[in-house]
């Protein structure tokens, strides 16, 4: 049995139109015209227990919506969700107990107290025994290093701090599934690093089951064995991580920054894609080669300043993701624009 | 209960941030209750206001100040930011009941507005203006349920106005005006025997004068001892039908939310 199952899930948000000023909202009340946003469209997925799921799409893609309608806040227009067996929306108080959520954009803290007062009140709002908590605590505030700033004020800690403060939080009560919206959103390389590892270990040591949203690639591949990705509502793709790399070759780009602008230079497996004086920028794709071997070779001849190899953003992912379905569509007619590629 | 309790204590504390705030608010409630006294006193030496003397209006007033700062319609602002901003998701991913979550934090705010505001102002206005005795023990209980009443009925009021902003417009129009109300029918200035003979009637058939009007002269026995238990019924009245609209509002307001997302 899934702990997670969405099927044939669409939600359309009706927005009544609004008029400016007083007198526009005198009249806001009584007009009926509205436009509708197909936020999330028929999509279907499940979910096993222990499962840690990355649910990937650019914004304004419905990845909120989604967890919205998971955590029983938001009710679908179409299609069913059970989570834990339940209806969310019907079942939310009960379900809530199991639940961890954190919305990466807001906060569930106290601002003025210190951080120690905002778990002790979650203590009570879950009904968490004495042993659990201080078990639950000591783990979180070990692998996330909360100690530090343990009893600072909530306001005075960096977004990075409170973000690890927050995901500690949300599993205090020992949830079967933790839910995180962008968790990692507007997060220092560090930052984000230590909350990968640190969800990684909980999926991995608690068996607790993860859906977390994000735009960020390296979130799901640090994490997720198994990433779902959304675009403009519906689900483009459902697989392992591998799979899609292998299915849309591995590419990944390298700015190299030149002591002196080189010229034009060109070496076969590197595309130039973009070029600002003595900073460069290669597309790569990996092909038995790796990208040192490349820069190494480059070096030899120019001097470098600086090389970052970057991983290809999520929107070049999705547009890639559609030129091969519109490839295969072309081969195959009549086919479902949906990938599934091989799961784990 | 417990869970509930917390958040009282946890507001409490919260409040405790903003201490060095103390000052200001017992220099605030000192001149506040100073200049009514003052105008009191003018008004008296002039006119006819009735069988009363300074002394009854000097407790009067500061009766009334130091409520205003237990009175909870200030919690509208927390409801509409968070209805309108969408933070009402975080509350609703936990199991408990918001209305209740808020009535417990606000009191959090009332209690320490109680031991850092109300009591010392208090003794204050006690020592320089001198404060009359309630007027006896029943007076002074009847006075203490008053208070409970002002604190259920203000909280609803506050409430209510957050619940109807959520759809209709801006709460600060809607909480301005609010305030607005409270200031002339609770008779919290002015005393309600002092209102021409049909807007009394009007502001005894309201429920503002519960936060003002009731208490104060529950206190110093102005209302007669066999009119107190009309006077709470029409409370307890006006507690359930505010009750019932705030509940109903509220189910509507999350439906509309689980429906359109905020
Ligand atoms: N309450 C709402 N009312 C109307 N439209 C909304 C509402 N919430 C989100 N939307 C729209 O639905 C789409 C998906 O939003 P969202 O789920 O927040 O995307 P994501 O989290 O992936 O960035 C967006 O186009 C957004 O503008
Ligand atoms: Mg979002």
């Amino acid at each position: 049995m899934s702990i997670i199952s969405v099927s044939g899930v669409t939600k359309i948000y009706r927005q009544y139109r609004r008029f400016p000023g007083i007198i526009g909202s005198v009249r806001s009340l009584f007009t009926r015209q509205y436009s509708e946003e197909i936020a999330v469209k028929d999509i279907t997925f499940s979910i096993e227990k222990g499962e840690a799921v990355g649910y990937l799409g650019p914004n304004g893609a419905g990845k909120s919506t989604m967890i919205k309608m998971m955590t029983g806040i938001l009710l679908p227009s179409a299609g069913e969700v059970r989570v834990l067996n339940e209806i969310p929306h019907k079942a939310r108080k009960n379900n809530s107990q199991h639940l961890g959520v954190v919305f990466g954009q807001r906060s569930q803290l106290w601002w003025d107290l210190p951080v120690t007062d905002s778990f002790e009140l979650h203590k009570y709002i879950y009904k968490i025994s004495d042993e659990s908590y201080r078990k639950n605590l000591g783990f979180c505030t070990e692998l996330l290093s909360l100690s530090d700033f343990i009893n600072k004020p909530v306001r005075q800690l960096s977004l990075g701090q409170r973000m690890r403060v927050e995901i500690a939080m949300a599993l205090l009560h020992e949830p079967e599934i933790l839910f995180l919206d962008e968790p990692t959103i507007g997060l220092d390389v560090m930052a984000k690093d230590q909350i990968r590892q640190f969800l990684r270990a909980v999926n991995q040591e608690k068996k607790t089951t993860i859906l977390l949203t994000t735009h960020d690639m390296k979130d799901i591949e640090e994490i997720c064995p198994r990433m779902i990705i959304v675009n403009k509502g519906s689900l483009v793709y459902d697989g392992s991580v591998a799979a899609l790399r292998s299915k849309l070759g591995d590419e990944r780009r390298v700015v190299i920054e030149f002591a002196q602008d080189p010229g034009s230079i060109e070496i076969s497996g590197l595309t130039l894609i973009k070029e600002e004086g003595s900073r460069k920028t290669f597309l790569f794709t990996r092909n038995g080669t790796t990208v040192f071997d490349y820069v190494s070779r480059i070096a030899e001849k120019y001097p470098i300043e600086d090389v970052s190899i970057e991983d290809v953003d999520i929107e070049s992912i999705i547009r890639r993701l559609y030129k091969q379905l519109a490839a295969e569509d072309e081969e195959s007619q009549g086919r479902q624009p949906i990938l599934v590629g091989g799961a784990n | 209960m417990k869970t509930y309790l917390m958040f009282t204590a946890k507001a409490f504390s919260n409040q405790m941030a903003y201490r060095s705030e103390v000052w200001f608010r017992l220099l605030g409630n000192f001149v506040t209750i100073l200049i009514q006294v003052a105008i009191w006193k003018a008004v008296i030496g002039e006119v006819d206001v009735g069988q009363v003397s300074i002394e009854t209006m000097t407790t009067y007033s500061i009766l009334n100040t130091l409520l205003t700062a237990l009175l909870l319609n200030g919690i509208s602002g927390k409801v509409d930011s968070s209805l309108k901003s969408g933070s009402i998701s975080s509350e609703l991913v936990k199991p408990i009941s918001y209305p209740l979550y808020l009535l417990f934090e606000g009191l959090g705010g009332s209690v320490y507005q109680l031991v850092f505001t109300a009591v010392p102002s208090f003794l204050i206005a006690w020592l320089y203006f001198g404060i009359m005795p309630p007027a006896s023990p029943v007076f002074l209980a009847a006075y203490v349920t008053a208070l409970l009443m002002a604190l259920a009925i203000s909280f609803l009021l506050g409430y209510l106005v957050s619940l109807i902003a959520f759809w209709f417009m801006n709460h600060f129009a809607l909480s301005w005006m609010l305030g607005g109300l409270l200031t002339i029918f609770s008779g919290s200035f002015l005393p309600l025997w002092l209102f021409p003979p049909t807007w009394e009637g009007v502001a005894k058939l309201l429920p503002f004068q519960f936060l003002g009007y009731v208490p104060a002269s529950l206190y110093l026995g102005v209302i007669p001892a066999e009119s107190i238990l009309g006077v709470f019924i029409a409370g307890i009245i006006w507690i359930a039908i505010l009750l019932l609209i705030v509940q109903w509002l509220w189910k509507k307001a999350i439906s509309r939310l689980v429906i359109q997302g905020g």
